[in-house]
């Protein structure tokens, strides 16, 4: 299920390590969902905010949760979700996210997301 | 001594500096001093046919990217992500100026947290070239979604969200929007919250950034030098000026009261005297052909401050390098000061800074304080041939290596705008 649409070398994706930007090349030209969780592990990573815990250099495990492990915000989830809406160019409503609170979550929501607008025309 | 009740004065005590002639107080001095420029080549838009070729530039930064992770800023100043998200590329000037002013007035960040006393006054139109690019995709997705940080980043008022929220600051916290004279309203009101007894400390942050979005629409108002040799681009109240110098940064002023300063042992760069101002009301960009309002903003300004003309012994115009502004300038204070018998000097340091826009009030007033704590008076390197209507004033080339006592700054911003300060030499009582 490669997702044409996407384009290769996003800028959004540019000072993300190789291993994150080899994945999203993986998920866009064989919609590998494994692929995708990297990726979406790598944005998880990004945007929590370091200050909360010091080094920020901790394992991510799937069963953390964004607010109360992570240190993430309000905010910082509503960057988050932006940013994989710019990235894979979907919606995501705020009454989808209620439900999202863990690392894991957020990966299957957005594999998810992703899996029902495989290969839509977005704008 | 202040027509306030209370007695209260009003005193300098911190001073912060990312600006196109140095990033700190000592590289500021010495540059001032030297009457060296911080001009340099500039392209905008990628585009060599952009009748803009110089600017006053921040070094050592770099914040030209619409996206806040490809920012870059030097590594001494502590600025984390979660405080980065929600800032413009002149908040990030803004942040280091203010780290930089709290250090410089022996303030930790947690002497002006949650204390209730501390207040924030802020300057900056904004972030013309986020609020771009957020209404672009914006535009572009048809309003489907867009960045949640668009907002907080991008409008006026940008520095004051940001800053208050980083520093926790819960005294009064807010923005002051005039164009040019904004910075100098921020000092002013900040002067009159502490001379109430409402704040015991303010401050002071004015920035600008400098890119195609803010500085470009100036061109369209025929507003910008055209020149590429910075010795001759910006050239206050010189016969062959044509236009201003943009330029970019930011500088915070720490303000306290005199009697909370002196608890704390704080040091002190010199006494917000008094303020004044007075508008045009005449045009929606140039200044009245006389400086009316300026007449009046200096009057008023020297009345608030209990100082008579002949105490001004140093005056730093707004004096931007436009035809109409400049010659509005030197009228106004030729009818304040030579009508009193007497001429102070006078120079424009946006001969070595260019134009800041809503910075430009806190850049020199800092530029000022610092005069008269350090002994000198900065001078119009740039200025070869003053205009007619500049005859009678007096303007030194060269930084003078006498200090001012009693200091008269000028800002005028658009539709008549203007505002003044007065500072003097603070002998500790």
């Amino acid at each position: 299920m490669p997702l044409a649409n996407l384009p290769a070398s996003p800028s959004q994706l540019a000072r993300y390590p190789v291993e994150a930007r080899d994945a999203y090349e993986r998920f866009r030209t064989t919609g590998d969902m494994d692929a995708l969780g990297i990726v979406i592990l790598a944005a998880v990573r990004d945007f929590m905010p370091k200050r909360n815990l010091g080094a920020g250099n901790i394992e991510l495990r799937p069963e953390m949760k964004l607010m109360e492990d992570l240190g993430y915000d309000s905010l910082a989830v509503a960057e988050t979700v932006f940013f994989f809406e710019d990235l894979f160019k979907v919606r995501i409503q705020n009454t989808e996210l209620m439900s999202v609170r863990t690392v894991a979550e957020l990966q299957k929501f957005v594999v998810q997301k992703l899996g029902e607008n495989a290969g839509k025309p977005t704008a | 001594m202040s027509s306030f009740p209370g007695g209260r004065q009003v005193l300098v005590t911190g001073l912060g500096f990312i600006t196109p002639i140095g990033n700190d107080r000592a590289s500021v001095s010495a540059n001032l001093r030297a009457g060296k420029h911080g001009l340099a080549p500039v392209e905008f838009l990628g585009n060599p046919q952009v009748p803009v070729k110089v600017a006053g530039t921040v070094k050592d930064f770099s914040v030209d990217s619409t996206s806040c992770r490809e920012w870059t800023w030097p590594t001494r100043y502590d600025l984390p992500r979660e405080t980065l998200r929600g800032m413009a590329p002149h908040g990030v000037y803004a942040f280091c100026a203010l780290q930089q002013a709290l250090a410089d007035a022996g303030l930790k960040p947690e002497d002006v947290a949650n204390d209730n006393e501390t207040g924030l006054f802020c300057a900056s139109a904004g972030s013309a070239m986020l609020m771009y690019n957020n209404l672009a995709l914006m535009h572009a997705v048809r309003g489907e979604r867009g960045n949640p940080m668009g907002v907080v980043s991008s409008i006026a008022g940008t520095l004051n969200f940001n800053l208050a929220a980083h520093f926790h600051i819960t005294g009064a916290v807010c923005g002051f929007v005039s164009a040019c004279a904004s910075a100098s309203h921020a000092i002013g009101y900040a002067c009159d919250e502490i001379r109430l007894g409402r704040l015991k400390r303010v401050l002071v942050v004015g920035a600008e950034e400098l890119n195609a979005e803010t500085l470009l629409p100036f061109a369209a108002m025929r507003a910008l030098s055209q020149q590429s040799d910075p010795m001759l681009a910006s050239r206050p109240f010189d016969a062959g000026r044509d236009g201003f110098v943009g330029a970019g940064g930011s500088v915070v002023l720490v303000l306290e009261e005199a009697s909370f300063a002196k608890s704390r042992g704080a040091a002190v760069y010199a006494e917000v005297a008094g303020w004044g101002q007075a508008a045009d009301g005449y045009s929606v960009a140039m200044s009245h052909p006389a400086g009316a309002g300026l007449q009046r903003a200096i009057g008023n300004a020297l009345r608030d401050a209990g100082v008579g003309a002949k105490s001004i012994d140093y005056v730093n115009a707004h004096g931007t390098s436009t035809p109409v502004g400049d010659r509005a300038e030197a009228i106004a204070l030729k009818a304040v000061f030579n009508a009193a018998g007497t001429r102070p000097n006078v120079s424009s340091t946006k001969g070595l800074t260019g134009h800041p826009l809503s910075l430009a009030g806190a850049m020199e007033a800092a530029f000022c304080v610092l005069a008269i704590k350090e002994g000198f008076t900065p001078g119009n390197p740039h200025l070869v041939m003053p205009d007619e209507a500049c005859a009678d004033l007096l303007l030194p080339r060269e930084t003078l290596a006498t200090g001012p006592a009693t200091v008269l700054n000028n800002s005028s911003g658009f539709g008549g705008s203007n505002v003044c300060h007065v500072f003097k030499r603070w002998f500790s009582p």
